[in-house]
């Protein structure tokens, strides 16, 4: 190494190493000082129980949770402070890992559908329903659905913020101008599949390239989510929690021979991921948009008319795929009980102020809110909110949910069939393969 | 499994070995001199443009962070917005300290149990040294990754997940520093020591107190091996800490998002931040962290 | 090893003989003895709490249905084993991994070399050469995969930005299958070349300068030299930082998992990820313990085997 030391103090007779140094060293010590001096008012906090508060919602939906929980800690005297972790696998996983340690967070959000791969293995503390109550929140609060979905075994372990179904958007310029508006300036009823695809044609003729915009390429969570809306709506159930899947295999496939009827190119385009189908309908080439309520931040700032519905019902049954953001109680192996009461107070006023949640599109789980004056004004939220009661979750299962392998697997069997490449039947045969051999090994949450 | 031979190279521990004349002499000029400095310069500032591009983005607006067509100098000019927002959310001072804490609590145990059985194996002949030290060496092959899980298994037992214990301890065990640290010793003239034990010093004063100063130059460099490792280690922090008030700073950058979604300039920020306490530590050391990565690198993987 | 304690003994200077000689002798063995188990007392506890424990109970764990969630904990002999050796996702991970080994060891060795010839030359502005080669290993793998992260986005990235000039269209490095698996070796040479930049540095500085004078006076030029001296003699260098390459490749997880996740579509899952995944997100511990082992035993065969080959080459 020595020798190398010769040239060391200069550069082509330039700047020192040294100066360098003192230079590079005053800025950075610059920044570190910066927020030392700016963030002392900040430290004299009251004597409030701190609460550490874990979810997953970032973006649109993060800015929303980010303001509520500011407004409480002013407000309401509560000092919560909020970690988010990146959506999907990485924050289930950390979940657990906390959980399974006994010192998780005081209270976190989960996807409703994802509680079963965790309670029944010990890694959520149940809610106490007799707290709860004191803090106002009781079952008659709730939609049946949606207040029942929070029990594993009897007892409760989530309680939802809000519900967040698959719903159509639809460009109301567009639908005007294809003449498929009813009277009251909504959509017109459709009741078909057939009716629905002549809406669609109808909305193409206007555009000129597309009537519907649906994006499911490389995005197992679309498929699933417009798969499962229809075969629900054929009265189909299906069941994981034995050892081998229940599912009705003629409706499975007459659902997904429905979806690649509407992606022939001209009703939707034949492929597309999701974000080409977003950009499509904010464009104006398409009428008819399916997604999440979660998009309406962005509908709203693109400046398009738009309206918004839950998913016409086309085969009978009225039905749609959705899911929650619910709170729960990390496992703790040695809960303060002054903290936990807290937690339950918590809990209660973020209900309580969830007319700011449903902004952001989502439905609140708390009907108190649902059903005040306030809500009924909120456009295009309200002509979305009877999908609350028509919510179907994934089928439970340590494995199922939101974020989680599921879609995976259902992604890997299907999406061929949507591009046209397999049949529906031995897709279908395909995913139910998948789901048996998961099934047939061991439980790992109860076993 | 190391053969001698290895360690002989960089354990040259000469710090102050004349360099080789040849080096020292002024060379002249010639097409062959200046085409290589050429290619050094470009593959030098090609090593150089990450950390640059991360620097000019963290002094932009987040608007000219997003914007396109990406440019080098920014619309709306140059900012330390992007640091005073990441600082002030408190996080990244916080990780800092529970790297720095961990960092050095690991490095001063790692050293000090390492020093002391890399002295009996090189020192004292008791009975299972030769058994015991081949077991040691041996471990040098087990990769750390295998025992994630039997190890978090064994924190959950302990319950020391999500503790700063579970962090340090599993990252003590060291058994190629050992290795080093013997095969240093035994270049210690054994009379040294004679003498003082004759005099009636305990082998702990004569370890104090002779063998110790002496090894100063080794016990620095595999202190800084310990230290860089410990300070950049991600898999096992990661694995046993969920709090995010607990997280060392490469863990914390890696798992809390903001709910604001992807900042750019503030990703590259924090990068920064995290980035500099080594950076600076390495401009002022340089020739000593070299030298002790050099001494240690070998046997240190 | 065991010539190592040998050298050790041997190495006893006359003078401890005699100390040894002396009627005290029995005493001082079995004041030896004492200190010597007090010495490595404090590194064996350690020792065997957090590496003799796992390992061993690791091993125990592969043969059960052990959860994250506490269940499970009952014998199931080699199911796991089983499981794992027809787990296409394993033999994936274990093919993406060694994809990963071959196409970071060769440039990391090659291009490691050539810095260090070129440094070696003894250009002006020695520090600088290494400040910039160096530096990158001192970072933690996050802030390496921030950085690379950003360089690689395919709207806003610098990479893509200086690609436009010359008509290529935009490339998602990271989230293309034909891609993401050279852009993370891309970034993990970046990142660790400069370490073996170091260590064949520091060989390059041991060769001893007459031979070079004794090779200019038979008239062998610059070329020749390099190739009739200055490689040979960094033959056991050579030997040493691939083996120690290899089996830091084969371990590789941070930069992948930050970078891609394993993405897309398993094209860059690594095996430690894959252990990862199998018992902290699908919480089977014993499973994952089981596919530890499996990874551990090629970590052993392959030090092995490299050991042998270079044991060979050298004697």
């Amino acid at each position: 190494m020595e020798p190398l030391s010769a040239d060391e103090s200069r550069i082509n007779g330039g700047i020192t190493r040294r100066q360098m140094l003192t230079g590079s060293l005053a800025v950075i010590g610059g920044m570190f000082a910066l927020p030392a001096l700016s963030g002392c008012s900040s430290s004299a906090q009251s004597q409030n129980i701190s609460l550490k508060y874990w979810h997953l919602l970032s973006g649109g939906d993060g800015i929303t949770m980010a303001n509520i929980v500011e407004s409480v800690n002013d407000t309401q005297g509560f000092d919560a402070h909020q970690t988010v972790l990146a959506w999907g696998t990485p924050y289930y996983t950390k979940l657990a890992m906390a959980s399974a340690g006994g010192r998780g967070p005081d209270v976190a959000i989960m996807h409703a559908s994802r509680i079963f791969g965790y309670a029944p293995g010990g890694l959520l503390d149940p809610w106490d329903l007799d707290q709860l109550a004191e803090f106002d929140v009781t079952e008659a609060d709730f939609p049946e659905a949606i207040w029942t979905k929070g029990f594993v075994d009897g007892k409760l372990y989530s309680i939802a913020l809000d519900a967040h179904p698959f719903i159509l958007m639809y460009n109301t310029d567009i639908a005007a101008e294809a003449g498929v508006l009813g009277p009251d300036g909504q959509l017109q009823e459709i009741s078909s599949p057939e009716a629905f695809i002549e809406v669609a044609l109808k909305m193409q003729a206007v555009t000129g390239k597309h009537g519907l915009s649906y994006g499911y390429l490389g995005d197992g969570a679309q498929m699933w989510r417009l798969f499962y809306t229809f075969y629900k709506q054929m009265g189909a159930d299906m069941d994981l929690t034995g050892s081998r899947v229940v599912i009705d295999e003629a409706a499975a496939v007459s659902s997904l021979e429905y979806m690649t009827q509407l992606l022939d190119g001209t009703v939707a385009a034949k492929t597309g991921d999701y974000g080409t189908a977003l950009a499509e309908f904010l464009n104006g080439e398409s009428g008819l948009f399916f997604t999440g309520v979660w998009e309406l931040p962005t509908m709203k700032n693109s400046g398009i008319n738009f309206d918004a519905r839950t998913i016409p019902t086309l085969f009978g049954t009225p039905a749609v795929y959705g899911d929650s953001h619910a709170f729960v109680l990390p496992h703790q192996s040695s809960p303060d009980p002054d903290k936990r009461r807290e937690v339950y107070r918590f809990v209660s006023e973020l209900l309580k102020g969830s007319l700011v949640w449903a902004g952001a599109g989502h439905i609140p789980g708390y009907l108190p809110i649902v059903e005040s004056p306030e809500y009924a004004e909120l456009i295009p939220q309200a002509h979305y909110a009877d999908a609350a009661t028509l919510i179907n979750y994934d089928p439970e299962a340590w494995f199922s949910g939101s974020g989680s392998d599921f879609q995976n697997y259902f992604a890997e069997n299907i999406q061929n069939v949507l591009m046209g490449q397999a049949d529906a039947a031995s897709g279908v045969q395909g995913f139910v393969r998948r789901l048996n051999a998961l099934m047939a090994k061991p439980n790992p949450v109860t076993d | 499994m190391m053969s001698a031979q290895v360690l002989t190279p960089p354990l040259g521990v000469h710090p102050d070995a004349p360099a080789t004349p040849a080096r020292r002499r002024r060379r002249k000029v010639t097409g062959g001199r200046i085409a290589a400095l050429v290619v050094l310069i470009v593959l030098a500032v090609t090593w150089l443009v990450p950390f640059a591009w991360a620097v000019v983005t963290s002094l932009k607006s987040e608007a000219d962070a997003g914007a396109t067509p990406v440019t080098w100098l920014p619309a709306g000019g140059f900012q330390l917005d992007a640091f005073t927002k990441v600082l002030s959310e408190g996080n990244i001072p916080r990780w800092t300290l529970n790297s720095l804490l961990t960092a050095t609590a690991i490095t001063v145990i790692t050293v000090v149990i390492s020093a002391l059985a890399g002295y009996a194996f090189s020192r004292l002949s008791f009975k299972g040294r030769r058994w015991l030290f081949v077991v040691v060496i041996a471990s040098i092959v087990i990769p750390p990754q295998v025992l994630i899980v039997p190890l978090f298994y064994q924190m959950l037992t302990l319950n020391m997940v999500d503790t700063y214990w579970g962090i340090i301890l599993p990252q003590t065990i060291a058994p190629a520093m050992v290795f080093i640290l013997k095969k240093f010793f035994d270049q210690i003239p054994e009379e040294l020591e004679d003498a003082a034990r004759m005099d009636g010093a305990s082998r702990m004063r004569v370890f104090w107190s002779i063998v110790l100063p002496l090894s100063r130059p080794i016990l620095a460099a595999v202190s800084i091996f310990v230290f860089i490792g410990a300070w950049n280690n991600f898999l096992w922090p990661f694995i046993v800490t969920n709090d995010s008030s607990l997280m060392t700073l490469p863990v914390g950058l890696q798992t809390v998002k903001s709910a604001y979604g992807v900042q750019y300039a503030q990703n590259m920020a924090s990068a920064l931040l995290a980035a500099a306490p080594l950076i600076i530590v390495f401009l002022f050391f340089q020739r000593q962290i070299i030298k002790g990565v050099a001494t240690t690198g070998f046997g240190g993987k | 090893m065991s010539t190592e304690v040998a050298q050790g003994e041997v190495s006893r200077t006359p003078a401890a003989q005699a100390a040894e000689d002396r009627p005290g002798r029995a005493a001082r063995i079995s004041r030896d003895n004492r200190a010597g188990w007090a010495f490595a007392a404090p590194f064996l506890f350690f020792f065997i709490m957090f590496l003799v424990w796992p390992i061993v109970h690791g091993f125990y764990l592969s043969f059960t249905g052990q959860s994250l969630t506490g269940a499970g904990g009952s014998w199931i002999g080699l199911a796991n084993y089983s499981e794992a050796l027809s787990d296409p996702v394993m033999w994936k991970s274990l093919g993406n991994t060694a994809l990963f080994t071959v196409l970071s060891t060769v440039p990391l060795v090659l291009v490691a070399l050539a810095l260090a010839l070129l440094v070696n030359i003894g250009l002006p502005g020695q520090w600088l050469w290494r400040l910039s080669f160096f530096m990158p290993f001192l970072l933690a793998s996050t802030v390496v995969a921030l950085f690379w992260t950003w360089m690689y986005n395919p709207q806003l990235g610098l990479i893509n930005s200086m690609l436009e000039p010359f008509g290529v269209e935009p490339i998602a490095w990271l989230q293309d299958e034909k891609w993401a698996m050279i852009s993370v070796v891309v970034t993990t040479l970046w990142w660790t070349v400069g370490f073996n930049f170091l260590l064949y540095l520091a060989a390059l500085q041991n060769i001893p300068e007459q031979q070079y004078e004794a090779a200019a006076i038979d008239g062998a030029g610059k070329w020749r030299q390099l190739f009739s001296i200055t490689i040979p003699q960094l033959g056991p260098t050579t030997a040493l930082i691939v083996i120690l390459q290899v089996i830091a490749s084969l371990k590789v997880f941070d930069q992948i998992y930050m970078m891609t996740n394993g993405g897309p579509n398993g094209s860059t899952r690594s095996i430690v990820q894959y252990i990862f995944e199998a018992g902290f997100t699908g919480y089977r511990f014993g499973y994952s313990a089981a596919i530890s082992y499996i990874f551990f035993a090629i970590i052993v065969i392959v030090s092995l085997v490299q050991f042998r080959v270079t044991a060979r080459r050298s004697s």
